[in-house]
């Protein structure tokens, strides 16, 4: 019988967070019922609601299964999100230069570019890590900074719109937009495409050589060197890039998706809260897909709850690293009882 | 009428589901060594650990002098005049000797001012009565085990210990140094202290110990004076029944005739390997194993075997000289649970940790992983309720068993064992050791490399006895193949 | 004349923009000696900041301020102390969720005093506390010695730190713990309850960094003012190898280089401004491509004790 436990673990941890989530509304003096109330009503109180969850989910599956990806490989990358931005540029830049190609070969061409942009973002870090031996904790949060801010000299520079007034860039061809899943609303073909990339790191995860791999270079990477002669550099290395690819995927589907264009405060701190979905979703890339899901219901219920509740948009954040703390400390417990 | 100093009683100790004291007993006179003997798991450190302070009984009493005591941690157990002398050595590698030496002398009086001019004097009076010698300065990263052992006991004889407490004291040490080690015990024990030395090993603890108590399963089984036992009786005890010692040494002269025309498995010839640290570890190495043989490496730690096991398990590769290795290659590393296994995954994930690499494809069968699995786990005896347990969940001897087991069954040709039974409890450890040669008697069974700290089981399983001296390989003639001979050549460097 | 006026406003704007650094870095280097690394010291600064812009203006002064910012940080630091030390959770995954929440909870409570789009908060500040005599020196008399009085908290740390660390029993003990707490432990020190010590310190300093942002150097508090000043902190760390003394040499050079790009600015260097603003994230980087590989952290750092079976 399978161990028992990462679901177990994850409602407590939320039930957990929730107390003190709302402890802490009560003691900012705001009426827990009535934000929670709030949440519900802006997440998944209407089909309006259910729309945009999904919409805000896209990029938090992708980040979140790039986050996981790189956990997985032992890999502390927490620099999905200026990853995502690196994807996000590349994604505009194709997307406006590519007008003239069709459909069938811009859109394609978009998401290729944004991965890839994803992955340089991740090369140097990686190549730190592995040939340096700088921690990549360090390294990829200050990539994150030098991301958002190149995308800020971005659309007020080289790609700014041609009118030149606002800082954000001209829309990208119509071409380039990705198909709506849902006519009527803003559901856009992302949201299948981050299912599929889950579905497929789980298929990779579960009978690949390769995801065994990565699995065991994550969790024992001496043993993995020493009895399954298993290159842990390069693993490694793949791993690294791979997530960077993903989480710049993310980027290039917003744009591609929703902003069809770039501007320069695109992600509410996406890269961050992924590390959230990754960790509630046990890094287990179905689990992340629903982690993703939840996390979008607080991203669009946040937004009713400053509307109807007063509470402060940034709570929301706070709420994403009491969902890690918890985690986490579930998690300790967990291994305290087993052995 | 002499005096009892320290009196353990009635102790008991579990650790969640393992019971690692189950009510021992013993009793410390001043005065005397006392040899505490046992097969691995039968509770010896943990007493020593109850006795100084790093581990705290469940119940039963410790007292000193015949005062009843509470050891919660190593500040009372020195207080109380208890010195422990560890097996691995509690000393922080990147400061000096004198720092470590600082470091535990935390006295209340000492304050906030470093005393370090103060504790090398005390320290150099100490060595001075005692013979023991070390450089005060140097950062004990850079010494040797040896002095590291020497630096480790002259730490617990600075608080002036009524009791001084060995664990294992000559695991590290080649055979030759230990007669200068049991030589200033004695000195110690003279001076009215009492010795207690913990070990597994029969002949060196009879050749010390005034009284040898055996522990068996948690419990006390026999305590007597020296001349009291004889070798034969203190195994028994140890191990509850008459338990044939299984030797191979019989046959071992016919064996070796009939693999003198075997093919050859694995080879290396001028073999220059480097260490962790850069340095040469394996000087111009030739070395041919033959299906069906196995070759012994003896030699204490540090002289090259890691090396050599790592080369004929194909996980380093030689800077000079060449090496010629058979496809399916079994290895057993020295650590096995940080080495062998992946403590957060599941047995059958650990097996494919080997297995992976037998595929060409892609992708991993599990279902056969699986069933391989179950195996292994059947033929080795592996305790677990079933291959989804998490290998962290096993106990030790069991990791052990699934690591040896995995390895064992996928040595088609040649099977690298770096000390093998180190840590196994005496069943696994009979069990391995009967293994082995039946391998390799099996029609095309593959050759076997050995390499072990354990002199007995290397002259007791090989047909070639080869030593490891300072990188070099020097082998043992067939007619001296004795402990006495073969320690003599692992310090002379020849034979 | 010109020349030298430019000099010492550069001198000045060094140690000015060093300072933060300096004293947060300060802290993490006895922090990561003990061997636990606070990722979470980001958090400990910005709620410093936060905690001394509230409290200067409940207390109605910037040193009511400045107590409360360093109390702020030190709670912070004790919350991330209670997850990775008590429980044993993952250091670098734990201390990145304390800056998350830190950063969250410090955006909340902002908004929710002072409305998401307030005007600019002006706060009693901290001004400079001019040495006598010192301040006085050619060149470096105003740059060093006519500061806000925190400057000279980190000017003093540095080798009284570096004495504790070195010449004392206490740091003895908290270095054991930092490269082999089982060897510490043996000799009856009590690692969690130092490391728990050591973090809760770099966690004040932290706070004392951040409540300096808000009430010495911009005069105001706004959402995310710390931008990554606790990261490069513990670059900087590494820079100055563990040392308090290097460390704040390495804090104060950092200060010169992100002085200089306001230098650059103003001879007219036509550079984006963005590039500006990522230069000292940038710099950072290069620093630790090139310094890392020659020096040796801790060799416990950043590994839960005691360590599972």
């Amino acid at each position: 019988m399978k161990r028992p436990g990462p679901v177990v673990a994850a409602v407590v941890a939320l039930l957990a967070t929730t107390l003190v989530a709302a402890g802490s509304l009560w003691l900012g003096g705001f009426d827990p019922l009535q934000a929670g109330a709030a949440l519900v009503r802006g997440s998944v109180g209407s089909p309006t609601a259910l729309t945009i969850t999904m919409v805000r989910a896209v990029p938090l599956i992708l980040t979140g299964l790039a986050v996981s990806l790189a956990f997985r490989a032992g890999v502390w990358n927490i620099g999905a999100e200026g990853q995502l931005y690196a994807g996000a540029i590349a994604a505009v830049t194709v997307g406006i230069g590519g007008a003239g190609l069709p459909a069938l070969i811009l859109v394609p061409l978009v998401l290729l570019a944004a991965a890839l942009a994803g992955a340089l973002w991740a090369a140097v870090p990686a190549f730190m890590r592995v040939r340096l031996g700088v921690g990549e904790v360090i390294t990829t949060i200050l990539m994150n900074f030098v991301g958002v801010y190149l995308a800020a000299y971005m659309v007020s520079g080289p790609l700014q719109e041609a009118r030149g007034i606002f800082p954000q860039t001209d829309p990208i061809a119509d071409a380039a937009q990705l198909p709506i899943l849902l006519p009527g609303t803003r559901v856009h073909m992302g949201i299948v495409l981050a299912v599929a990339v889950g579905a497929v790191m789980w298929v990779v995860f579960k009978r690949t050589r390769f995801g065994f791999a990565v699995r065991a270079v994550g969790s024992a990477p001496k043993a993995a060197r020493i009895v399954g002669l298993i290159p842990v550099d390069r693993v490694m290395i793949i791993s690294f890039l791979a997530s960077g690819a993903i989480a710049g995927l993310a980027g290039g589907v917003e744009v591609a998706g929703v902003t069809f264009a770039l501007y320069a405060d695109l992600s509410p701190g996406w890269g961050y809260t992924a590390i959230a979905v990754a960790l509630l979703g046990g890094l287990h890339p179905i689990a992340v897909v629903g982690t993703g899901l939840l996390f979008g219901a607080l991203g669009s219920g946040a937004a009713a709850m400053q509307r109807d509740a007063g509470i402060p948009l940034a709570w929301a954040s706070a709420v994403e690293a009491l969902v890690i703390l918890s985690v986490l400390a579930v998690d300790q417990v967990r291994r305290r009882t087993d052995a | 009428m002499t005096r009892v100093l320290a009196r353990l009683d009635g102790v008991v100790r579990r650790f969640g589901s393992i019971t690692a004291l189950d009510g021992a007993q013993l009793e410390l006179r001043a005065g005397e060594v006392h040899g505490v003997l046992g097969e691995n798991g039968a509770g010896k450190s943990t007493l020593l650990n109850v006795l100084g302070g790093l581990v705290r009984p469940d119940s039963g009493t410790v007292s000193i002098e015949g005062v009843p005591v509470t050891i919660a941690n190593p500040r009372d157990a020195w207080t109380h005049g208890v010195g422990l002398v560890h097996q691995h050595f509690k000393l922080v590698p990147r400061l000096t000797v004198t720092e470590n030496l600082t470091l535990s002398i935390r006295t209340a009086h000492t304050g906030w001012r470093l005393p370090l001019a103060d504790v090398k004097e005390r320290a150099r009076a100490l060595m001075a009565s005692t013979g023991l010698d070390f450089p005060l300065d140097a950062d004990v990263e850079d010494l040797g085990v040896g002095d590291r052992q020497r630096v480790e006991i002259l730490k617990a004889l600075l608080r002036g210990p009524r009791v001084l407490v060995l664990d294992e004291p000559t695991a590290v040490l080649a055979p030759p140094e230990v007669e200068p080690l049991f030589e200033l015990l004695r000195k110690l024990a003279d001076e009215g202290r009492s010795v207690v030395l913990v070990a597994h090993n029969l002949e060196e603890i009879l050749s010390i110990a005034d009284r040898v108590t055996v522990l068996r399963e948690g419990r006390s089984v026999l305590t007597a004076e020296r001349r009291e036992v004889t070798a034969t009786g203190l195994a028994a005890a140890m191990v509850g029944r008459d338990a044939a010692v299984p030797s191979r040494v019989a046959e071992s002269t016919s064996v070796s005739n009939e693999t003198g025309g075997s093919p050859i498995v694995a080879s290396c010839a001028s073999a220059h390997v480097l260490g962790p640290r850069g340095e040469v570890a394996l000087e111009d190495v030739d070395l041919e194993i033959r299906r069906g043989e196995i070759v012994g490496v003896a030699g204490v730690a540090g002289n090259g075997q890691r090396e050599l096991a790592r080369l004929f398990s194909g996980r380093t590769a030689p800077i000079r000289g060449a090496v010629d290795l058979p496809p399916r290659i079994g290895f057993i590393p020295q650590d096995r649970i940080e080495e062998g296994l992946a403590l957060d995954l599941d047995l059958a994930e650990n097996v494919a940790l080997h297995e992976h690499r037998m595929t060409d494809s892609r992708l991993l069968d599990w279902t056969e992983i699986r069933a391989s699995t179950e195996r292994i786990v059947q033929d080795f005896d592996v305790r677990t309720p079933d291959t989804y347990t998490l290998a962290r969940a096993l106990s030790g001897g069991n990791q052990q068993k699934l690591v040896v087991g995995r390895e064992i069954r996928a040595a088609g040709d040649l099977l690298v064992a770096e000390n093998p039974t180190r840590g196994l409890d005496v069943v696994a450890t009979g069990f391995v050791r009967a293994l082995l040669p039946e391998l390799v008697a099996a029609p095309d069974g593959p050759g076997v490399l050995l390499v072990s700290t354990d002199l007995n089981e290397v002259i007791e399983l090989s047909d070639r006895i080869f030593t490891a001296v300072r990188g070099r390989l020097i082998e043992i003639p067939a007619d001296a193949r004795t402990r006495d001979s073969i320690g003599s050549v692992m310090l002379a460097g020849t034979v | 004349m010109p020349e030298s006026l430019a000099l010492i406003a550069f001198l000045e704007a060094s140690v000015r923009l060093g300072v933060p650094l300096a004293l947060a870095a300060i802290g993490e280097t006895i922090t990561e000696r003990s061997g636990v690394i606070n990722i979470g010291l980001e958090g400990s600064i910005i709620s410093g900041a936060l905690g001394g812009a509230l409290g200067a203006l409940w207390l109605g002064g910037a040193w009511g301020g400045l107590v409360v910012g360093a109390l702020a940080g030190l709670f912070v630091a004790l919350v991330f102390a209670a997850f990775a030390i008590g429980l044993g959770t993952d250091q670098i995954i734990t201390g990145t969720a304390i800056t998350l929440g830190g950063l969250g909870f410090t955006g909340a409570i902002y908004q929710a005093e002072f409305g998401a789009t307030g005007t600019a908060l002006t706060l009693p500040t901290l001004s400079e506390m001019p040495i006598p005599g010192l301040s006085s020196l050619p060149v470096i008399g105003s740059a060093l010695f006519d500061q806000a009085p925190t400057t000279y908290l980190a000017y003093l740390l540095a080798p009284t730190l570096w004495y504790f660390l070195f010449r004392t029993q206490w740091g003895l003990e908290l270095r054991a713990a930092g490269e082999e707490p089982d060897a510490a432990a043996a000799a009856g020190v009590r690692v969690r309850l130092v490391r728990f010590w050591a973090t809760g310190f770099g966690g004040l300093l932290g706070g004392i960094a951040g409540a300096h942002l808000s009430l010495a150097h911009a005069g105001t508090f706004t959402e995310n003012m710390s931008a990554g000043r606790g990261f490069i902190a513990i670059a900087v760390v590494v820079l100055g190898r563990w040392n308090p003394l290097l460390v704040l040499i390495a804090a104060l050079l950092f200060g010169a280089a992100s002085a200089l790009q306001f230098q650059a600015q103003t001879f007219g260097l036509d550079l984006p401004y963005q590039l500006f603003l990522a230069f000292p994230y940038l710099l950072t980087l290069a620093a630790l491509a090139g310094w890392v590989g020659r020096t040796r952290a801790p060799a416990a750092l950043a590994v839960s004790w005691p360590r599972r079976r």
